[in-house]
């Protein structure tokens, strides 16, 4: 019975979570005894339809990746919340996809927008002291994650500057 | 509107939920507090945990998994205390049997050093009002050395299970410490839970640093104690060392409480009192300058009132044990109050 257990809930589980961790930009250079020394120091969340992950300018500690299930992020605006259903609409969150990186680098780094799930939805979370404990224990393994997070946190900052000069010329030739 | 029943619906299972966590850390910690020698079997394997994370991280560092780590850090750390402890307990036994046999003596010194500085005082200010502090520092004097020589021994005959449980506790905390603090946090409310792993963190960083620094500032000084009274042949060396570094590890009034023995010693036995007292003065100075500012000095400090005030409950609940573990008790209950205070005022916006 017990073996049963194991093998179809619990070993299904630890299998999926590996899976999603591999297709993972930031743990993609382990190999999969590596990936079972990083779970260890992973956290499973499982969130209702409508309930929160995390709430515009709250402090945040750590970044989440999509287990199973769908995560709405939106904006609060002085006349919107989220908790009130106002809040707007950015972008729709699927299994695989990560969220929330910046604040597993930044101290007191605060929640850009808010992260709301869609239906029943599972999330890993991947937090500022899991990663001093990592870091402190196994080095190697720290380092190269940290390395794929910058890269990530690179390419953003590219991107961003791309969008900025493209909003600065567009609002010269408006200007003109 | 169905987002705003959903969320109403949602708080209120948040909120059961949170009710159930702090519940559980209730019954958890007034099962500490109500089953014999739980408590300081806990706070010893706490002590014992910090001092061995350090190097259990070494180990791991050096690809070893973590269960062999704890358990050769472990094989090698009592193997060194039980060497230390074969070694140093002849001498320690030898110097106990001789203090014993002349403490009469000790406590008839002091008495009449005490009656000779009363009868100046009272010279001198004239009063028919008599103190006799010497007579009450007698009858203290001898209650002190009977909890020494008679209740230490029974207390330690009788925590022997909490003796052996501290290391079979703190073994597990260390090799299981990572799935353990992952279980407590599984049943943390998702909307706490970052605060809940935060402040987790927080306590035990502040906490290891905190324990790890004050046992090397003690053991220092006991060393430099230990090699000063030796130089001079100064009696009962090995025992005012030990004695020495035990009150290092109360803040403040600790290295005074550390060296008044000595001095005692000192002037009971007509010997120089400036040797001694540099000796001391020399392990404060070496600690001040270098091991305070390198190791100390990141860590939590307690008021000077706090301190005193926290011995005195520490000793009123727990004896000599209780005055060593007030300390770090009171420093665990400030760092906690202090990173749940933080936190309430600036987690949320």
């Amino acid at each position: 019975m017990i073996n049963y257990l194991w093998e179809n809930l619990f070993k299904r589980n630890e299998d999926h979570v590996s899976k999603v961790l591999s297709n993972n930009i930031l743990f993609k250079d382990l190999n999969s005894s590596e990936l079972k020394t990083v779970a260890n120091f992973l956290h499973i969340r499982h969130y209702r339809p409508a309930e929160l992950v995390f709430r515009q300018n709250e402090i945040g500690v750590g970044m989440y990746i999509i287990l199973k299930g769908r995560i709405d992020i939106l904006i609060e605006s002085n006349a919107t919340t989220v908790e009130e259903d106002t809040g707007d609409f950015i972008t729709r969150l699927e299994e695989g996809d990560l969220m929330g990186e910046l604040s597993l680098i930044e101290e007191n780094s605060r929640r850009t927008a808010s992260a709301r799930a869609m239906n029943e939805a599972s999330l890993i979370g991947f937090f500022q002291p899991d990663l001093k404990n990592l870091l402190q224990s196994h080095p190697e393994i720290g380092a190269r994650i940290l390395l794929r997070l910058s890269q990530v946190l690179g390419r953003r900052l590219s991107e961003t500057a791309t969008k900025i000069t493209e909003l600065k010329k567009q609002i010269q030739s408006i200007k003109a | 509107m169905n987002i705003l029943i959903q969320q109403y619906r949602l708080k209120k299972i948040e909120r059961l939920k949170l009710i159930l966590f702090l519940s559980i850390l209730a019954v958890a910690l007034l099962i500490l507090l109500k089953v014999d020698n739980m408590l300081l079997s806990f706070l010893l394997a706490f002590v014992l945990k910090y001092t061995l994370a350090p190097l259990i991280n070494y180990a791991e560092r050096k690809n070893i998994d973590r269960s062999h780590a704890t358990l050769l850090v472990f094989v090698l750390f009592f193997s060194i205390i039980g060497a230390l402890i074969y070694w140093a307990l002849p001498y320690i036994s030898v110097q106990l049997k001789a203090f014993h046999a002349e403490l009469p003596r000790y406590i008839e010194g002091t008495r009449s050093l005490i009656f000779d500085i009363e009868s100046r005082v009272e010279e001198v200010i004239n009063t028919s009002v008599e103190f006799n502090l010497s007579a009450q520092a007698e009858s203290l004097m001898v209650s002190w050395t009977k909890s020494l020589f008679e209740d230490l021994p029974n207390f330690l005959s009788k925590s022997l299970t909490t003796i052996l449980l501290a290391p079979f506790f703190a073994y597990f905390l260390l090799k299981d410490s990572q799935s353990i603090s992952k279980k407590l946090l599984d049943l943390v409310p998702n909307s706490f839970f970052e605060l809940a792993l935060s402040l987790q963190y927080q306590i035990n960083e502040q906490m290891g640093q905190f324990i790890r620094a004050r046992l090397l500032e003690a053991f220092i000084v006991g060393m430099l104690v230990w090699v000063g009274l030796s130089i001079i042949g100064f009696p009962f060396s090995h025992l005012l060392a030990l004695f020495a570094a035990l009150t290092n590890l109360i803040p403040y009034i600790g290295p005074i409480i550390g060296a008044i023995p000595a001095l005692i010693i000192a002037m009971i036995n007509g010997a120089g009192l400036l040797p001694v007292i540099g000796i001391y003065a020399f392990a404060q100075l070496i600690d001040m300058l270098f091991i305070i500012p390198l190791v100390v000095a990141k860590i939590v400090n307690l008021h000077p009132i706090t301190v005193v005030v926290s011995i005195i409950i520490g000793a009123q609940l727990l004896g000599i044990v209780g005055m060593l573990v007030s300390i770090p008790a009171a420093s665990m209950i400030k760092v906690t109050a202090q990173n749940v205070y933080h936190h309430l005022i600036n987690f949320r916006a």
